[in-house]
């Protein structure tokens, strides 16, 4: 066996600003359970989680614990996250005001043969809190509800196309995801037009072309696509949705499930000015327990009742108990404004050390949901560099997917991540100037 | 020397070396893609070798040989990891050319981005550049003092995949070891626009299934 010559992070190589000893050394136990899972489980570890996703060497690959605005590594490395779960993690981690309540339904009892009441409770407070809508259905993950959102669509307009957004995730399931095999092109995506984001002129020319076939669209409150720049509606675009989806008559679905609760409590479609028929959530929506929903019109409620909706756990208690609480939390915490204003601290503060520092690094996205690319560099070798270096500092930012905003975050959490930031930008700069690619 | 096989689309063109003629000297035809398959893997097969030119024996007796020694050299046990590394990068990178324009690889080879990725294990290093259902290969020529390095990064390509060792490409490439596990574990490393090399994985895995490749 020949190792490579002298090249660690070598020019052609992958991202390292550490030699790889250094770096198997701190995560010594995450790199040992990945090759004991890499027997055992299909990839080691499957699917958005894959160490593929993040830069290998630099996170780690399996977390242990969490408090508030901080994680904890299987090797015990301390991480300020702005990941939060994937957006689960509204309140933070372990909050007790959530977990309180949540572990003592635990004890009385989670999956029973019937809902437990507070299912009533919480679908009378998310149709009395989220703006338009009159039913809700609940279901574990954000893919139940788009799933579901998509197919009563499709049952009540009796037509089969559903048009999506270019590089909108929905979830997993054959309809939504990028397994593209053939088999499943030719049944469950086959419907499924794409048009690019905001482009009206695209998305009109989309509707004329399935005329009379198109049971719905389904869209982000904005556009949080994966290695990109994130994009906002603009108000001519969700104007012209709403008027092709009237004239159509096809339902308009929003899928709130990465930005509910941090944009606007009445739901993101409230913060856009959108009118949607039915409205998927999830993730923040229990801070982390395991809940999504979708809420619909009255309009649909017919189409919603003769459905057959199930699931095994679809109905344990403890999630939506969780639900109730984080609610409360929310707003006990300081709710949106409060997300806005430290994003409005973070986005800021990587601005201007990014430019200081000589990079064209531009945070997009809404304040409390930011994404930071590099305008200077398409192809993310500087968002990965930069991430890794910020892992090194301690502070966890994913290279290639949006950050979240928690209220756990603090001003104080916020200063140390630009702290680190600015070593961390200083260290690219060096890198720029003296490497090649 | 030109390699056609009836029935399977256009001919392939094999430049020997030292050869100086621009033209052909040997068309190799093939009745059928089973003879093909077989001649090409070494076994006894039907190929009907036309001359066109001067120097075809010649030709005959290169192709003869390396075709029976790269798949000699696949097999033997004792064969250098950086020989049998460079038979299947090439292997792989080119049979990615091959079938790129497939049917079955149309909606993956619509959602994966165009650009160029650089390829390296060790001094071997190729640049793959996808645009829209295509995929073109180039060998990069060693430039310079430190060679590959800088033929494989000039222009920067938008994606890197670099194995760490010529074992770790055997692997990979052979389908011993996952390209994700070996991602995870420090074997391969990717940068840059990375949709654009994990959809490449993605084609790979199609070609493993047609190539069954055994080392
Ligand atoms: C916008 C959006 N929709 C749907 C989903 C799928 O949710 P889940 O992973 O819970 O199935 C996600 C998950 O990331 C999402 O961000």
């Amino acid at each position: 066996m020949s190792d490579i010559s002298g090249e660690e992070s070598g020019a052609a190589g992958g991202i390292s600003g550490r030699g790889a000893d250094t770096q198997d050394s701190r995560f010594a136990a995450s790199m040992a359970y990945f090759e004991r899972a890499a027997k055992v489980i299909p990839g080691g570890i499957y699917g958005s989680k894959s160490p593929g996703f993040l830069v290998p060497g630099h996170f780690p690959y399996y977390l242990s614990r969490a408090r508030g605005s901080r994680i904890y590594d299987a090797d015990g490395n301390e991480f300020i996250d702005y990941l939060c779960g994937y957006g689960s993690q509204i309140v933070g981690y372990g909050n007790p005001a959530v977990d309180g309540p949540a572990l003592e339904q635990a004890r009385k009892g989670d999956l029973l043969n019937q809902p437990h009441p507070v299912m009533v409770e919480l679908a009378e407070r998310l149709v009395g809190l989220v703006n338009d809508m009159d039913w809700a259905v609940f279901v574990k993950n954000g893919t139940d509800a788009t799933t579901l959102a998509t197919s009563i669509a499709r049952a009540d307009t009796r037509k089969q196309v559903i048009i999506s957004a270019e590089g909108a995730y929905h979830g997993a399931a054959n309809w939504c995801s990028t397994n593209v095999f053939p088999v499943f092109m030719q049944a469950e995506q086959r419907d499924v037009r794409f048009f690019p984001y905001n482009d009206i002129q695209a998305l009109e020319a989309l509707f004329a072309a399935n005329r009379g076939n198109i049971a719905c669209i389904i869209l982000t409150p904005y556009h949080h696509p994966t290695y990109k720049p994130q994009q906002l509606p603009t108000p001519e675009f969700l104007t012209a949705v709403e008027r092709l989806c009237r004239a159509e008559s096809a339902y308009f679905i929003m899928d709130d499930i990465r930005a509910n609760f941090r944009l606007d409590v009445h739901g993101s479609h409230t913060f856009f000015g959108a009118h949607p028929d039915l409205i998927t959530m999830g993730k923040a929506l229990a801070n982390g327990y395991p809940i999504s929903v979708l809420l619909g019109t009255d309009g649909l409620r017919k189409t919603a009742s003769s459905f057959f909706i199930t699931g095994t756990y679809w109905m344990s208690a403890v999630p939506m108990i969780a639900a109730m609480a984080t609610l409360d939390e929310m707003e006990r915490m300081g709710g949106t404004a409060q997300l806005a204003r430290h994003g409005r601290m973070l986005k800021d503060g990587l601005e201007s050390l990014g430019r200081e520092a000589g990079f064209r690094a531009r945070v997009s996205g809404p304040l409390a949901i930011p994404y930071m690319t590099f305008d200077e560099d398409p192809d993310l070798y500087l968002n990965q560099r930069f991430c890794a270096a910020m892992a090194d500092r301690g502070v966890f930012m994913h290279p290639h997917h949006n950050w979240f905003i928690s209220l756990a975050h603090t001003e104080e959490d916020i200063a140390r991540t630009l702290e680190a930031a600015r070593s961390a930008f200083e260290e690219l700069r060096l890198f720029s100037s003296s490497e090649r690619f | 020397m030109k390699l056609s096989i009836r029935g399977a689309g256009p001919s392939l063109h094999l430049r020997v070396p030292q050869s100086s003629s621009r033209r052909p000297s040997l068309l190799l035809f093939f009745p059928n893609i089973e003879s093909a398959v077989r001649v090409l893997s070494g076994a006894k097969g039907t190929a009907v070798p036309i001359p066109l030119d001067a120097g075809v024996l010649k030709t005959l007796a290169f192709f003869r040989r390396a075709s029976n020694r790269a798949t000699e050299l696949l097999r033997a046990a004792d064969t250098p990891a950086a020989i049998r590394a460079r038979l299947l990068l090439a292997a792989t990178l080119y049979g990615l050319e091959a079938i790129a324009g497939e049917s079955y690889l149309e909606r993956r080879m619509q959602i994966i981005p165009d650009g160029v990725v650089g390829v390296r294990a060790g001094e071997i290093a190729y640049r793959a550049a996808k645009e829209g259902r295509t995929i073109h290969v180039d060998r990069a020529v060693p430039a310079e003092a430190d060679g590959v390095v800088s033929a494989v990064n000039s222009p920067r390509p938008d994606a890197v995949l670099s194995f760490a060792h010529y074992q770790s490409a055997i692997d990979v490439l052979s389908g011993k070891r996952q390209a994700v596990v070996a991602l995870g574990s420090g074997e391969v490393r990717i940068g840059g626009l990375l949709p654009l090399v994990q959809g490449l994985f993605a084609v790979l895995d199609r070609l493993s299934w047609y190539m069954g490749v055994e080392v």
